[in-house]
């Protein structure tokens, strides 16, 4: 009970080492988009927000904010925040939002805990609880300020799980309804609930296909599914899909399925052998036959919907590569390394797969859950880094298990062996020479191994996780510390000092941060639903100046944002990732003119100095970033106009823009803003 | 039926002000027979001082005399005081009207002892304008100097005539672009621009006086101003500005350029900083806007304030604007008087913001802790008092009350301090703390009672029976201690009595052991008896350990035949020692298989 306190409080004390270095800020892009929602959530009423039409993003488009978020985490926020009020606490709601995912987390500490303990013992619950409190995979997403559903989602997918666990022991029909709602919770959080919604069935079907099907089995997966589904469908943003989509299918299909094995079962409990087989055998021919067709029939009527592009991309890591540059260009969507492996999980790569093997070992209902959970989600997060989240708190289960059970093992003969000496030393087991000093060996090894995970969790959470990537800081020459405030001095800028309906065009990356905090209307944002939009932002980008100005006035463009780090080295700017503005935009029709070959040099090599490709050189996003840079002095020893990111002096220095004009540039050039100008009076 | 009520209030709010201005008269007898006008136009504002001697032609002694406002400034005025020259104390200043001169605004200047007739006296009138500089060209780039254009009167404009007067301008630099020459004397030295002296001049004479010249001093305004005063009764005021404002001087034309900004250093007119000053006494502080700290301010600690130099986010050019709040905290012993339950608030109603600072529009809101009342609130210049409002925050039962005042155009000169009176009883100030500890108390009870209250519906009679029995496993556990004690007691005696060879006592304490033996033993086997009734298997071992025990007292009981022998002389000493040694390891083995049943039990 006091370790698991202490877990629950170190868990949400170290995320907040973001607040005490920076302030209570939101980090990130999306937690920004969260933010401005659950403030409008707060103000407006649920009502509202529910029929919410949001014309600062997407302009001229718009979008249905109501109909196409998950709502879990802003109702959460708001609950909390009216709570509050309620008792008069006077707290502000971006605070809610700030702490919000360090508290769940230690929410989630105590789910851990007990489902650890429902699928072996509190010993390994308290090792398991331990280690979520602080494994980095975990930490990345949930630091005080990354205000994102992932950080809710995680304490429901844990619940859910838990919960599960708990009605396929008992069978009972409380504990699956309970499994229902969290499972309700988790589908109004996150889009990640189709993992979950396929791995329970597929914990179903092992369980039917090693013989392990019962009663209980039975009751909790037709209730948890039929509830869950029912009220999954509640949520405006999910819809018919759980009937209709492909993704939902594996949980339909299990279903049926589980009503003809019990049906199956209470056959053949009335009949003889014989009889029975004849039956078996034509009923699961025609059944087959009938699924299969039905499924054709509803693909080919548009019932079901294909798959998208995501779940091709979790199935096959390259097809988004060659197929859709938009979910490629996340940097979250890449093929995880196996460096990022060790960053994020450390010595649990090493537990993982004796927790996997201690449970193989034992093996019931429970852990056949665990194991199965433990390998998709390894996969997945093998494809995309993302998903490293769904794999963290399976990985610190297992480890719990293995760690504690090592440890039993051990512990045992330890004691034993020093019981021994004390009194005679009669008892040593010959057929298990140097028993206590293996055992000593071992324990130390273990607690060695636990200490250095400790402080790598601490040194990867203070070092990488917690830095907010809206305020930058560098270390200076004298050891002081410099702090880039020049987003948020742009966004402020924007804010107060341009028309109110004025339309900011920018990467659809600062999407979410321009409206959040510039309150200006913009193009295209994180919410990646159009992409012919984009697409067009990307042409605009990469077109030269009179073409991007044609593309600008077709989308009444007023104002447009680059993100430049050439001067202070901040590597991921806009030119950075400017091949990918190319990929996009000459990925649909309109754009078919803009080659991604062009903007190479001969020798296949994107280079911004003098021998870059001239259709670079020229383009507008390059004209946006280097603007008058050519006169700049920006390390000693070299050159003006030399670019500190991609160290080279830039390649086309004194040029004039003729259609935009710079409106605002920041303290350290990191954001520049141009104002579109208006068309010439005709005959000046 | 509010919105009635509002209305009717509002209507007397009217009608009192209305009441207020007085309706005065020209007195034809006053001369102004000297005025010597410094019209100071350097910063964003324009600070005129006036000396007039005033002279009475009249028969009758004068109280006050009227002082008119120039048509070009009338509308601009923030603030203006009147003394007698060379003394400090502050003359009555109210507005009035005259019934001949409608259009005009007039101000009446008590003098502090009346005028005889034949007398002079000389009248100090210190007066500024907000916003009277007009930027021309109203639109400037970068790298341009930023000028502007004063527009006023040669003549001192007064309802009286006058005998002698001149007027000095005094501006930025020597940058005059022009000045208006007529009518002559007008001369230039430097940065001031003299008319006059001119010699007597009709009551109401006007005559265009215009300077263009340089001015790239800040042209800062505040546009809007909230200050949120909180009183705790617990030592603590907590002060917090919310501030927007905007930079009043020639609009930026085309682009900003970062490079020229940094390199060539211009946009001279440009606001990069300023400095505000806060109480010595301010800690905590905090510079903040909607979107999060700002973190370029220096925060310095002189010996009577401290000095917090703000950059806003961005360098304020002509027509931008930016917003932010500043907040400290400030020991409540220097503001906050009281005898008994009497309280009295003394602030500041505006404090410094920067120098030269203009504020268009300011609310105050004083939030007084929870029970105070009956407010009165005396200020050091007329102000609107808006309806008071209940604050909410940690801990409230009924909200505190919220004194909201209001006042537009102000200027350095305005800070000044005001007082509200309150009655507060101090007992009410431990009301928040017995509600924590009232909240906290319900808490613990409502565990307690549910600890010790069974809510289930059905009683779940294995739980129950489970509980039963391991009490039970627990009373036999303690009382089969007892009884292993009991053994070690029969030890002792027989060591005893082989010494002493002392039958009588032997028997004695031998009885009194079997006494308590027996009924251990009885207690034993009825908990045994119980066990078994609860259907546990323990029941089980239980018997087995009675079995044990039996065979243990049979030892027992043999030791104890040997030792008599021993004492009697029937066996001599190596028997015996043979005899025991058997018989001890027999014990002894027992003893260890009983001590295992008994921990098995649990």
């Amino acid at each position: 009970m006091l370790v698991l306190s202490i877990a629950a409080i170190l868990s949400f004390s170290t995320r907040l080492f973001s607040v005490l270095r920076f302030e209570s800020v939101i980090h990130e892009f999306d937690p920004y988009f969260n933010y401005r929602t659950t403030r409008y959530l707060t103000e407006e009423g649920f009502y509202s927000f529910h029929n919410w039409f949001d014309d600062r993003a997407w302009y001229p488009l718009g979008r249905i904010i109501g109909g196409t978020i998950y709502p879990g985490l802003m109702v959460t926020s708001a609950v909390f925040y009216h709570a509050l009020w309620f008792f008069n606490i006077t707290i502000d709601i971006r605070n809610v939002c700030v702490f919000l995912a360090p508290m769940f987390s230690s929410f989630t500490t105590l789910v851990t805990y007990w489902f650890t303990k429902e699928l072996k013992d509190a010993g390994a619950g308290l090792v398991a609880a331990a280690m979520i409190a602080i494994v980095p995979g975990y930490i990345s997403r949930s630091v005080a300020g990354s205000y994102d559903n992932e950080g809710i989602a995680i304490f429901c997918m844990l619940l859910t799980y838990a919960l599960w666990i708990k009605s396929v022991k008992t069978g009972s029909l409380f504990w699956s309804c309970l499994c229902a709602l969290a499972y309700f919770y988790m589908v109004s959080s996150w889009g990640g609930y189709v993992f979950l919604i396929n791995l329970i069935p597929l914990h179903v079907l092992a369980l039917m296909l090693t013989g392990r099907f019962s009663h209980r089995i039975y009751v909790a997966y037709s209730a948890v599914y039929c509830i869950g589904t029912i009220l999954s469908m509640q949520i405006s943003f999910v819809g018919f899909q759980p009937v209709q989509s492909s993704e939902h299918m594996a949980a339909l299909g299990v279903f049926g399925l589980c009503q003809m094995h019990a049906f199956i079962d209470y056959v053949r409990s009335k009949l003889s052998v014989e009889q029975f087989n004849i039956l078996f055998r034509s009923i699961v021919l025609m059944g087959a036959v009938v699924s299969l067709s039905v499924a054709a029939i509803g693909t080919a009527t548009g019932k079901i919907s294909p798959w998208t592009g995501r779940f091709y991309s979790l199935l096959d890591p390259s097809y988004a590569k060659n197929n859709i540059p938009i979910i490629a260009s996340v940097s979250e969507h890449q093929p995880t390394t196996w460096s990022s492996f060790y960053f994020d999980l450390q010595m649990l790569t090493i537990m993982f797969p004796a927790g996997l093997y201690f449970c193989f070992n034992r093996l019931t209902d429970a852990n056949i859950f665990i194991i199965m959970y433990g390998v998709t989600s390894i996969y997945f997060a093998g494809v995309m880094v993302r998903l490293m989240l769904v794999l963290a708190p399976v990985m610190c289960i297992l480890s719990g298990i293995g760690v504690s059970s090592t440890l039993n093992t051990y512990m045992k003969n330890l004691d034993v062996s020093r019981k021994d000496k004390k009194t005679s030393k009669k008892n040593v087991d010959h057929t298990y020479p140097f028993k206590n000093e293996v055992a000593t060996g071992v324990v130390f090894l273990v607690t060695a191994f636990l200490i250095t995970y400790t402080f790598h969790c601490t040194w990867v959470t203070s070092e990488a996780y917690s830095s907010p990537s809206i305020v930058l800081s560098a270390r200076a020459g004298d050891g002081g510390r410099i702090i880039f405030d020049d987003f948020r001095e742009a966004y402020y800028w924007l804010r107060h000092n341009t028309p109110e309906d004025a339309k900011v065009m920018s990467w659809w990356d600062y999407g979410y941060q321009i409206t959040a905090m510039a309150n200006r209307t913009i193009l295209v944002d994180n919410n990646t639903w159009n992409n012919t939009h984009i697409s067009r932002v990307g042409q605009a980008m990469a077109s030269t100046e009179d073409k991007a100005y044609e593309i600008m006035r077709e989308l009444d463009v007023n104002y447009v944002l680059v993100i430049f780090g050439g001067l202070t080295g901040y590597s991921s700017d806009d030119i950075n990732k400017f091949l990918w503005m190319v990929r996009i935009g000459g990925s649909t029709d309109r754009g078919a003119h803009i080659k991604e070959a062009d903007y190479y040099t001969p020798q296949g090599e994107f280079r911004i100095d003098k021998e870059g490709s001239p259709t670079l050189l020229n383009c507008l996003m390059y004209k946006m970033c280097y603007y008058r840079f050519g006169e700049v002095y920006t390390e000693g020893g070299k050159p003006t106009g030399y670019d500190r990111v991609r160290n080279a002096e830039i390649g086309n220095k004194n040029f004039d823009l003729d259609v935009l004009e710079e409106a605002y540039t920041t303290e350290h050039w990191l954001v520049r803003i141009y104002k579109v100008k208006d068309l010439d009076n005709r005959g000046a | 039926m509010r919105g009635v009520l509002h209305f009717l209030i509002g209507l007397t709010v009217i009608f009192c002000i209305e009441c207020k201005v007085k309706q005065d008269a020209i007195d034809g007898a006053i001369v102004n027979s000297k005025v010597d006008r410094k019209i100071d136009v350097s910063t964003h504002l324009v600070k005129m001082s006036t000396s007039i001697t005033l002279e009475n032609t009249g028969k009758s002694p004068i109280k006050s005399f009227l002082y008119a406002l120039e048509p070009s400034l009338q509308n601009y005025l923030s603030i203006i005081t009147a003394n007698v020259k060379d003394k400090d104390e502050k003359l009555g200043v109210s507005q009035t009207t005259v019934a001949s001169k409608k259009d005009l605004s007039f101000w009446r200047i008590e003098l502090p002892s009346n005028l005889e007739p034949g007398k002079t006296m000389t009248v100090d009138v210190d007066s500024s304008y907000a916003h009277a500089l007009t930027p021309y060209p109203a639109e400037i780039t970068q790298s341009q100097k930023q000028q502007v254009l004063y527009n006023g009167n040669v003549y001192f404009f007064s309802p009286y005539s006058t005998k002698s007067q001149t007027t000095t301008v005094t501006t930025t630099n020597t940058a005059i672009e022009s000045y208006s020459k007529s009518p002559k004397p007008v001369s230039q030295t430097d940065r001031t621009v003299t008319y006059g002296p001119y010699e007597q001049r009709e009551a109401f004479s006007e005559a265009e006086l215009r300077v263009h010249y340089e001015n790239n001093s800040p042209f800062l305004t505040v546009t809007n101003l909230e200050r949120i005063i909180e009183v705790s009764h617990w030592g603590n005021i907590a002060v917090e500005e919310h501030i927007s404002m905007r930079h009043t001087g020639a609009l930026l034309k085309g682009p900003f350029s970062r490079y020229d900004y940094q390199r060539a250093q211009d946009g001279l007119s440009s606001i990069k900083a300023f400095k505000t000053v806060l109480p010595a006494a301010a800690r905590d502080v905090y510079y903040r806007d909607e979107i999060g700290n700002i973190s370029t301010s220096n925060l310095k600690e002189m010996d009577d304030f401290v000095e917090l130099e703000l950059r806003p986010r961005f360098p304020l050019f002509g027509g931008w604007k930016t917003q932010y709040y500043i907040g400290y905290n400030v020991p409540s012993y220097q503001y906050l008087f009281n005898k008994g339950d009497n309280y009295a608030l003394k602030m500041r109603f505006v404090d410094h913001i920067f120098d030269d600072m203009v504020v268009d529009q300011v609310t105050v809101k004083i939030i007084l802790p929870e029970g105070a009342k009956n407010m009165r609130l005396e200020t050091p210049y007329p102000v609107t008092q808006g309806e008071n409002q209940l604050h909410f925050t940690y801990l409230d039962t009924t909200g505190r009350p919220v004194i909201v005042i209001h006042k537009s155009n102000l200027v350095e000169q305005h800070i000044q301090d005001f007082q509200l009176h309150y009655t507060f009883q101090k007992l009410l100030l431990l009301q928040e703390p017995l509600i924590v500890v009232g909240a906290f108390y319900l808490l613990f009870l409502a565990v307690i009672v549910y600890v010790r209250l069974d809510f289930s519906i059905t009683k779940d009679e294995a739980k129950e029976s489970k509980m039963r029995v391991a009490s039970l496993v627990e009373e036999v556990q303690s009382a089969h201690d007892r009884r292993s004690a009991l053994y070690q007691s029969y030890d002792d005696a027989i060591n005893k009595y082989k010494s002493t060879k002392d039958a009588n006592t032997f028997a004695a304490t031998r009885k009194k052991v079997d006494a308590d033996y027996k009924s251990l033993t009885q207690q034993i086997s009825d908990l045994q008896t119980k066990l078994k009734n609860e259907g546990s298997d323990l029941a089980e071992k239980v018997n087995e350990l009675q079995v044990s025990d039996r065979q243990y007292k049979d030892l027992v009981a043999l030791a104890i035949t040997l030792a008599e022998k021993l004492v009697s002389g029937k066996i001599n000493k190596q028997q015996y020692l043979d005899n025991e040694k058997i018989n001890k390891t027999k014990r002894e083995d027992l003893d260890s298989k009983m001590e295992a049943l008994r921990s098995s039990l649990a």
